[in-house]
């Protein structure tokens, strides 16, 4: 995987851009697959998680007017990023492998390589590339509407949302937003290389492609949280200044 | 505007072909049909342990360690430090420990059943077993359905464990901002039995739905080695609206009117 990764940096950067209208097809192809999933992911994830639970124990204190403060750590922070990187995984990751895995089956890849096509600047940058921007981009989208379940969880607690927007402004900073848009883009980069490794060097008939769907989409679960404690770790203790005080 | 209601429509078809199936396997279950194979239950119950139990496992230690770091910033930040145990009682046993649990069944688990299914009905054993005087949804659906109930909730309660030895570490042993029996004062403070009965409850439901799904497509999986693919990424998407969706309501009717905190009134 490591080595896919270098070919493919290597061959994006490297002329002839050959791979615009793969590039741009995969980009709306991921757009199509995965906005309502997301709508659905981030809207529920943000009513109940952040929303829900963090009203709860805000309200006990009076402190509903606090929420917005909470969703600048777990919408932005946290879970847009990771809602987001889920769904992509899920739904364009697993698509991505199986139509790869496909291809390989049917030894198309090997065609390919007969006609003297470089497979990974053909097929692997072109989603690399796009896998990295649909997530950064759906990364803004999911947490919009994360923040717009913490809406929906402050009406319900029959509380104006005023306040809520007052300390979500407050709070938020673009430290916070950077990171979070970069996260995403970077889990796009881990779950395209892992899927499209895993669809490239699938094996054995029918079966095959099914087992190599189901180890990339666990490869890239795996990757994405363990990259992601990581890099809020690193974040968090390189940019004190967004954690130090409330504001 | 006939496409429009095109696209819906079929939805709702497919969406109705699915809880159809499914009744069947639950049906089967319940009217014991899936015991006479109860031989087949214990193998898939043994491949369910072995096969996925520690990945399941790992992620989840990997959710709480984030929920442990993320608590002990935010305490941190607004004065409480010592409060880091609510997060990791509140985030980890309410929320993300069920999340992750879901997320992680449906890409191993769920996604394994249809493959591996898939790849039965590809290869015409599922007709073959129908031949044979062996009904497909007994002997394939329901004996998984029924190894899954029987193994997950353990797997589940260990795993919840996982979440929380994982924020303990990072909160207590990493940050520092609180000490470890302030951490647990707090910890158990703040949950108590049925909070832990309403989290199984909520990751059962998840378990449940996503065995049901991967049976669904693995049984009805058509087109050759590229149809296996093809239903392998589409049980996915329903997984992952499906788990949201359960997530939100197991939250909604377990505490939304109540948080079940140790104070205020």
């Amino acid at each position: 995987m490591v080595i896919l990764t270098g070919k493919t940096i290597i061959s994006a950067v490297r002329p002839p851009y050959s791979y615009g209208g793969e590039f741009a097809g995969q980009f709306m192809f991921a757009l199509r697959l995965c906005w309502f999933p997301l709508l659905i992911s981030t809207i529920a994830f943000g009513y109940e998680a952040p929303g829900l639970q963090a009203a709860n124990f805000l309200t006990l204190f009076g402190a509903l007017d606090r929420l917005g403060g909470f969703f600048v750590l777990a919408s932005i922070r946290e879970f847009a990023p990771f809602v987001d990187a889920i769904v992509l995984a899920g739904v364009a990751g697993t698509a991505i492998t199986a139509d790869l895995g496909a291809r390989k089956i049917r030894e198309e890849l090997d065609a390919l390589q007969v006609l003297g096509v470089d497979p990974v600047k053909s097929l692997v940058v072109p989603r690399f590339l796009a896998l990295m921007l649909v997530t950064g981009l759906f990364d803004v989208y999911a947490l919009l509407f994360g923040i717009f379940g913490g809406i929906l969880a402050t009406l319900i607690n029959h509380a104006p949302i005023g306040p809520f927007f007052a300390t979500l402004f407050n709070n938020a900073d673009t430290t916070n937003l950077w990171g979070s848009v970069l996260k995403t883009t970077l889990f796009g980069a881990i779950i395209a290389i892992v899927c499209c490794y895993k669809g490239m060097t699938a094996s054995g008939g029918a079966e095959g492609v099914g087992r190599a769907v189901n180890q990339a989409v666990v490869i890239a679960f795996m990757g994405i949280f363990a990259f992601n404690y990581a890099f809020t770790q690193v974040l968090l203790a390189t940019h004190p200044e967004i954690v130090s005080v409330p504001r | 505007m006939e496409d429009l209601i095109a696209v819906p429509r079929g939805w709702i078809e497919a969406f109705g072909e699915i809880v159809k199936f499914c009744s069947k396997i639950v049906g089967e279950v319940f009217r014991l049909r899936a015991f006479r194979f109860f031989g087949e239950t214990l193998r898939q119950a043994g491949i369910l342990v072995v096969g996925s139990t520690l990945i399941i496992w790992g992620f989840v230690f990997i959710v709480g360690a984030t929920c442990g770091l993320e608590g002990g910033y935010f305490n941190n930040q607004n004065g409480v430090p010592a409060y880091s145990g609510v997060f990791a009682a509140w985030c980890d046993l309410r929320e993300l420990a069920p999340y992750a649990f879901g997320y992680m069944m449906a890409a191993k688990v769920g996604t394994g059943l249809v493959a591996e299914l898939g790849s039965m009905r590809i290869s015409d054993e599922i007709d073959a077993l129908e031949v044979m005087g062996i009904s497909g949804v007994t002997f394939l659906g329901a004996t998984r359905l029924l190894a899954a109930w029987m193994v997950l909730p353990f797997m589940y309660l260990v795993s919840i464990g996982a979440s929380f030895f994982a924020s303990y570490l990072v909160s207590v042993q990493q940050l520092g901002y609180v000490s470890s029996g302030g951490f647990f004062v707090i910890f158990w403070e703040f949950q108590n039995p049925p909070d832990v009965l309403f989290s199984v409850i909520k990751a059962m439901a998840m378990a449940t739905m996503i065995v049901l799904v991967g049976i669904y497509y693995g049984y009805h999986a058509s087109g050759g080695p590229v149809g296996v693919g093809t239903a392998t990424a589409k049980s996915m998407v329903l997984n992952l609206v499906g788990v949201h969706l359960i997530g939100m309501l197991g939250t909604q009717i377990f505490w939304g009117a109540n948080p079940r905190a140790p104070i205020g009134g």
